[in-house]
């Protein structure tokens, strides 16, 4: 790895927990647990496009881990981890198939394998009866995969629109 | 096309969703049995094949097992041997093995299950429900009578003392459960409760997998101290809750007696319940670990740790194992019950 | 193409999970209730027969303290640092349990033909 890429993952990942304090003030108008718009995910939908595999896990779980630390939320830690684990497996594989043009639709995979994985963590914590809240987090990883994917895709254009201009 | 595939993934869908909900369809059978036996009423339930059948092989053992074990049948092997003026006598191998089996404990327990105890029993009047108060010097003479030290057991032959009598009460309804347990897993049956009279036999869980759930009376009021939920086991409580009759001068005496006294049992507790794989142990235990009290049922415990149980005293606080404690949910009526967790 | 089939799975995995919320907001449940902690049932009991009060329950040190009032159920004061729980307000409906996750608690409407198999006496 060299030092640019290090240096502009570090910033990804900068840029990633600061979009999670910020989102961390907007209270959570539903009692579900889980549900958010996951905002530092676009970080991550980005970076899924534009470095390693290996690369963007490191970044992720970095990420996740400090977010909990900041969050004062160890619990949160165990629940992103699942979530994690799941969404960038998923997202992973459907990169060959999805191209960068179409990348809201792999990010609402992401977030609905996301809330699959804190389900998961949360059977194993909790007991089975947690997966009701399976088909709310359907619904709201739907629309936050949609909304954060969507921001990610007008982000690349912009970026490559900079990288363009800068050539 | 691009329709076509759409409305195949959708149909997927919802046929995957359909075939999960379906899933849990029961086929097995169901049948039940209720009948009055052993002094008490009993009721089995069974799930699987063929039940009906199996339901009714488990009334006619249990109507078997009473026959050679009631104090009063004067055709039984007990009351043969109760009436055979300090003679050898042949018994069944059930009765034996059960004499065995009362023996076994009452030496493990120190004599706290006492299966000699009858005469005193008698005398009190819990046999007929004719209750009185004897005089000690009667309870004095009638203790001369018991003890499980001067019965003598060779094989299949039983000799007791001229006077004495054996009454395998405290054990025999636990013996007969786990003998129905036995026989409807042999006829493949994986699935039964078995009541008896308040004392319970779990055979696995039931039917959709899940812990048979068991109340607990409250021994001194209306409704249950809290719920087990348990599966594959035996439970079975003692009290002197139960059967009991109020004395002239306002005393209570309850039907358990302890062996050393003579007189019905008055400690700490108002209950015991035990809950173990097999019956007999947990109907053995329960009725002497009451005559124990609370600080020697627990040394029991420690000791031999081949069963777990619920204390509940006279000061409203429940002592029980740990090897149960996150099987038991107490109820919000009684949430001023102060809980104990006995360790080892 | 390929991205016409991924839309139309992520129609579908939305259309299921309106369904599914649709059908947990609606479930029917009875009068019993089931607080559990770590998969284990503390209390149990029927909110049509049971008195007015308050209790507190404990883990790790932390507490919730479970409010019973006219036959309903909530939380009203939790240490844990997300309060969900106290948001969720009145238990309501039969498949949605207030949940504590940092406690690992959860209030719960249990199945009405999960009576007791039997009593012991």
């Amino acid at each position: 790895m060299n030092v640019k890429k290090l240096a502009e993952l570090s910033i990804l990942t900068g840029i990633a927990l600061i979009i999670f304090v910020v989102e961390l003030q907007i209270p959570n108008p539903f009692p579900i647990p889980g549900i958010k718009l996951g905002l530092a995910n676009i970080i991550t939908v980005y970076a899924l496009y534009h470095y390693r595999a290996k690369e963007v896990m490191t970044m992720v779980f970095i990420r996740i881990f400090l977010a909990s630390v900041l969050g004062g939320n160890m619990m949160a830690f165990i629940y992103s981890f699942f979530g994690s684990v799941f969404c960038l497996t998923g997202m992973l594989l459907l990169k060959r198939f999805i191209d960068e043009k179409h990348l809201w639709i792999a990010s609402v995979f992401g977030a609905v394998l996301h809330n699959m994985g804190q389900i998961t963590a949360a059977i194993f914590i909790m007991g089975t009866g947690v997966i009701v809240y399976l088909p709310f987090l359907l619904v709201s990883g739907c629309i936050a995969g949609a909304f954060t994917g969507w921001i990610a895709q007008i982000a690349v254009h912009r970026i490559k629109g900079n990288d363009a201009k800068q050539k | 096309m691009k329709r076509g595939i759409l409305t195949v993934i959708l149909f997927c869908f919802i046929v995957s969703c359909a075939a999960c909900a379906d899933d849990n369809g029961n086929t097995l059978d169901e049948a039940t049995s209720e009948f009055f036996a052993m002094n008490t009423y009993i009721s089995v339930t069974v799930y699987g094949k063929d039940a009906d059948n199996t339901v009714k092989s488990a009334r006619d053992r249990i109507t078997e097992l009473e026959r050679l074990w009631s104090v009063t049948d004067e055709n039984s092997e007990i009351y043969a041997v109760n009436h055979s003026d300090g003679k050898m006598i042949t018994v069944s191998e059930d009765t034996a093995e059960l004499i065995a089996f009362a023996l076994r404990m009452a030496e493990r327990t120190n004599g706290a299950l006492e299966p000699t105890i009858y005469p005193v029993l008698r005398a009190w009047g819990f046999t007929t429900g004719e209750n009185r108060v004897p005089q000690e010097s009667e309870i004095k003479e009638l203790l001369n009578m018991v003890g499980y030290d001067k019965v003598r057991q060779n094989g299949n032959e039983i000799q007791i003392l001229n006077n004495m009598m054996l009454d395998l009460g405290a054990v025999g309804k636990g013996y007969a459960g786990d003998e129905i347990a036995e026989l409807l897993k042999e006829n493949g049956i994986t699935s039964a409760l078995i009541d008896l009279g308040g004392n319970i036999q779990l055979l696995g869980t039931k039917p959709d997998g899940s812990n048979w759930r068991i109340g607990l009376k409250d021994p001194e009021g209306a409704g249950n101290v809290g719920i087990l939920s348990v599966s594959d086991c035996a439970i079975v409580t003692s009290g002197n809750y139960e059967r009991y009759f109020t004395a002239s001068d306002g005393t209570v005496y309850g039907h358990i007696i302890d062996p050393v006294t003579g007189y019905p049992v008055n400690n700490d507790l108002l209950s015991v319940t035990v809950i173990a794989k097999e019956g007999k142990i947990c109907d053995a235990l329960s009725t002497s670990l009451f005559v124990m009290g609370v600080q020697k049922a627990e040394a029991h415990w420690r000791q031999y740790q081949d069963f777990d149980m619920i204390l509940i005293t006279k000061s409203g606080e429940i002592h029980i194992t740990e090897g149960i404690k996150d099987n038991f949910s107490l109820d919000v009526n009684h949430g001023n019950m102060k809980v104990g967790v006995i360790e080892v | 193409m390929k991205n016409k089939v991924l839309i139309g799975i992520c129609i579908a995995i939305f259309l299921i999970g309106v369904i599914g919320s649709a059908l947990v907001l609606f479930a029917p449940h009875g009068t019993k209730v089931n607080i559990v902690q770590d998969g284990a049932v503390l209390y149990t009991f029927d909110l049509s027969v049971t008195e007015d009060q308050t209790l507190e329950i404990e883990y790790n040190g932390r507490t919730n303290i479970v409010q019973i009032e006219n036959g309903k159920i909530r939380v009203v004061e939790a240490d844990c640092p997300d309060k969900t729980c106290i948001r969720m307000g009145w238990l309501e409906t039969g498949s949605l349990p207030i949940v504590c996750l940092p406690n690992h608690l959860s209030i719960e409407f249990a199945d009405e033909r999960e009576d007791l198999d039997a009593v012991i006496k």
